[in-house]
């Protein structure tokens, strides 16, 4: 029998049964993979971006795939949080894992609303504040770009959340993104989770038109991988910094490797995206990538790659 | 909710049965052959294509020889002709058209490969048995899950009598071996097999009935002088052919179910790519998931946009 490996990972005061999460928006709102994994051995889920009111999203086609990754114009479809909070709450209660609340909304108001309504609930860990989302036209990204209300709107949330942790999700579509990982720390972040998708476009030749319905769309998959861990790396290096804030990586995650090497970024804990499209399992894999390394290796505890950047 | 599987196949057999389109027969591991115990003819899986090879180049179609070098990273949705229970455990066909990069590379399944699949996936038919006829509309490649439903309606409801309508654009479009008889005029040898009766349409009349398949049933409804009550639709095919079913269903007052397909990302719910428009109570109704809700929806219940 050999050692066991130690992959908890401590996530702004949260205990982590390891680092690997899955990430908003691909891994259902509950427990839409239990039949392919056991969710309790995930180190924890972040739901579907919830907001006041149902949202219907738009029109077909919503994605579409590309070399190496996809695109997606969901634009934020969900149930809306007072349905959430009945229909979807008892199974997370069931899952047994960190579980993350994605917040979205149009405006300010939106977010603490969603926010204030699940703040008392004992089966949420934490908040994920989506400020990045490209497919919708108000809200998201127009609050995501700016530093000044990048800092409010993380301020106000915060005060929403009744101390539960609140993690704020980074757009990589600015000129510099430590600027706005900065403002979001100013707010008050206790975490902060990158990237979310690029805005893209595929075009099909033959009608001359763009696919999605919505026309451009978030780019997604082992395509934005570099490019994540390179802003990941940045962020860690100039704001987060060592045992400060965590950081949540993110950005076509698919094997251990991918995930570990968002760990020497700088990442604290990782997010599989895209990935379980393709491999419902897939977070799975990696946490048992994850340990085979550590266990070739000789490394004891997960938490000796973080930021482990030479 | 019934079963569902992550699980491994393998290869028995792959071949063209004709131009551009293909069958593979898979056989299920334990795992799948549980799951599939109980499937109902359209449902579908999920079929992971990206580690399967590419053809030599000779052999991908010249039109689609640029576009097959596309990476793939999702799986992709398919229904099955026929699911057979032997000793060895279940078989499963299906039937695909080669179109894209995915499809390409499924030409290049041998015997003995293994692949990866997700199912069964969706709601499929429901069978109403009190029903004498059940009209199976298919449309171009719609029609896989209407030939496994024809056996499914054969083994099990006695009291119900199935007749496939065929149809597509034109005879090369028809993705089923085509005869004609005498007596009969054109039928798919796939149906005939089975012990049900066919019938042909191509939009340019290039074999059988010339026009739309919802033309041709139209026709011999009246010939035959149905009751809205005898019969059902079962359709399956591009959008504005179910739209057409759904018009006619509307017309005679018959029952009717419609197959809709939709760009998936993941075929289990996780996603929320697969939407479908249905009637509600506000000008725009409630959209439901393809995957999970269809692909199989009450034709009455659907808002073809
Ligand atoms: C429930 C369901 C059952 C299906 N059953 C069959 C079947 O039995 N036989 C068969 O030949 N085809 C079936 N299809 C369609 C099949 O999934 C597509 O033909 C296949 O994905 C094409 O992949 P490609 O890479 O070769 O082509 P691509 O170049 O990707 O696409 C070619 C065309 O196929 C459509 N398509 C591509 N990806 C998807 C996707 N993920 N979901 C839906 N449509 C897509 C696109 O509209 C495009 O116009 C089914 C689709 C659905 C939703
Ligand atoms: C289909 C789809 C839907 C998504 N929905 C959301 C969402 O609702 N909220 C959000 O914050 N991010 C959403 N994302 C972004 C992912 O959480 C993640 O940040 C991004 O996809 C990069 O990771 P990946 O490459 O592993 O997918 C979505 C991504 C995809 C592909
Ligand atoms: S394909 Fe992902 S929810 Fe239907």
């Amino acid at each position: 029998m050999s050692e066991s490996i130690d992959l908890t990972v401590d996530f702004a005061g949260l205990k982590a049964a390891n680092p690997v999460f899955t990430a908003s928006g691909t891994c259902g709102y509950c427990n839409e993979l239990a039949d392919f994994m056991d969710l309790s051995r995930l180190g924890g889920f972040i739901t579907k971006s919830i907001t006041p009111e149902a949202r219907r999203g738009n029109p077909t086609p919503r994605i579409v795939e590309t070399d190496s990754g996809m695109l997606n114009a969901i634009g934020l479809a969900n149930v809306g949080v007072d349905l959430f909070i009945k229909e979807k709450l008892p199974a997370i209660a069931q899952m047994n894992t960190l579980v993350f609340v994605n917040l979205a909304g149009q405006t300010m108001e939106e977010y603490v609303a969603v926010a204030e309504k699940l703040s008392l609930r004992k089966e949420v860990a934490g908040f994920e504040l989506n400020i990045s989302c490209p497919n919708v036209k108000e809200g998201g990204i127009t609050f995501g770009t700016d530093p000044a209300q990048i800092e409010q709107i993380t301020s106000r949330v915060k005060n929403a959340v009744g101390g539960k942790v609140l993690m704020v999700k980074l757009t990589p579509s600015v000129t510099d993104i430590t600027a706005t990982a900065r403002a979001a720390v100013n707010g008050g972040a206790d975490a902060l989770s990158l990237v979310n998708t690029f805005p893209a476009m595929v075009i099909d030749i033959e009608t001359r038109r763009p696919i999605l319905a919505n026309r451009s769309g978030g780019l997604s998959g082992p395509a934005i991988k570099p490019i994540a861990i390179y802003l990941v790396h940045r962020v860690f290096t100039e704001v987060a910094g060592p045992g400060h804030i965590p950081i949540m990586g993110m950005g076509g995650i698919r094997t251990a490797s991918d995930a570990l090497e968002f760990l020497l970024a700088g990442a604290t804990a990782v997010a599989v995206g895209t990935a379980t499209f393709a491999q419902p399992d897939c977070a799975i894999r990696i946490i048992q990538g994850m340990e085979e390394h550590c266990r070739r290796k000789g490394i004891s505890s997960i938490r000796n790659l973080i930021g482990g950047l030479q | 909710m019934a079963l569902r599987r992550l699980f491994t196949a393998t290869v028995y057999r792959n071949c063209q049965i004709r131009p551009g389109y293909w069958r593979a027969d898979l056989d299920l591991d334990s795992s799948g052959c549980e799951a599939f115990s109980e499937v109902q003819p359209g449902q579908f899986a999920e079929l992971r294509v990206s580690d399967i090879s590419l053809p030599p180049a000779q052999e991908v179609p010249a039109n689609l020889r640029d576009l097959a070098q596309r990476n793939i990273i999702l799986r992709r949705p398919f229904s099955f002709c026929d699911v057979h229970a032997g000793p060895k455990g279940i078989r499963i066909g299906v039937l695909y058209c080669v179109l894209g990069p995915a499809t390409v590379r499924m030409m290049s399944l041998a015997r003995g490969d293994q692949v990866s699949l997700i199912g069964p996936l969706g709601k499929g038919y429901t069978v109403s048995p009190e029903k004498k006829y059940a009209l199976l509309l298919a449309g171009g490649m719609g029609a896989p899950p209407l030939m496994h439903l024809g056996e499914y309606i054969r083994a099990r409801y006695p009291e119900v009598t199935p007749i496939a309508f065929l149809g597509a654009r034109s005879l090369e479009h028809l993705p089923y071996d085509v005869h004609i008889d005498n007596e009969k005029g054109a039928y798919a040898a796939e149906y005939d097999r089975i012990g049900v009766e066919s019938h042909i349409a191509t939009d340019d009349g290039s074999i059988g009935f010339r026009g739309f398949v919802t033309q041709c049933v139209e026709q011999w409804l009246k010939e035959q002088a149905i009751q809205p009550e005898e019969a059902g639709l079962y359709s399956c095919g591009p959008e504005v052919m179910l739209a057409a079913t759904v018009a006619l269903a509307d017309k005679y007052g018959i029952a009717c179910q419609v197959s809709m397909e939709r760009m998936m990302a993941c075929g289990i719910g996780l996603c929320q790519s697969c939407v479908v428009a249905t009637k509600g109570k506000g000008e725009t109704g409630p959209y439901k998931l393809c995957c999970m809700d269809g692909p199989v929806f009450d034709g009455k219940d659907v808002v073809f946009e």
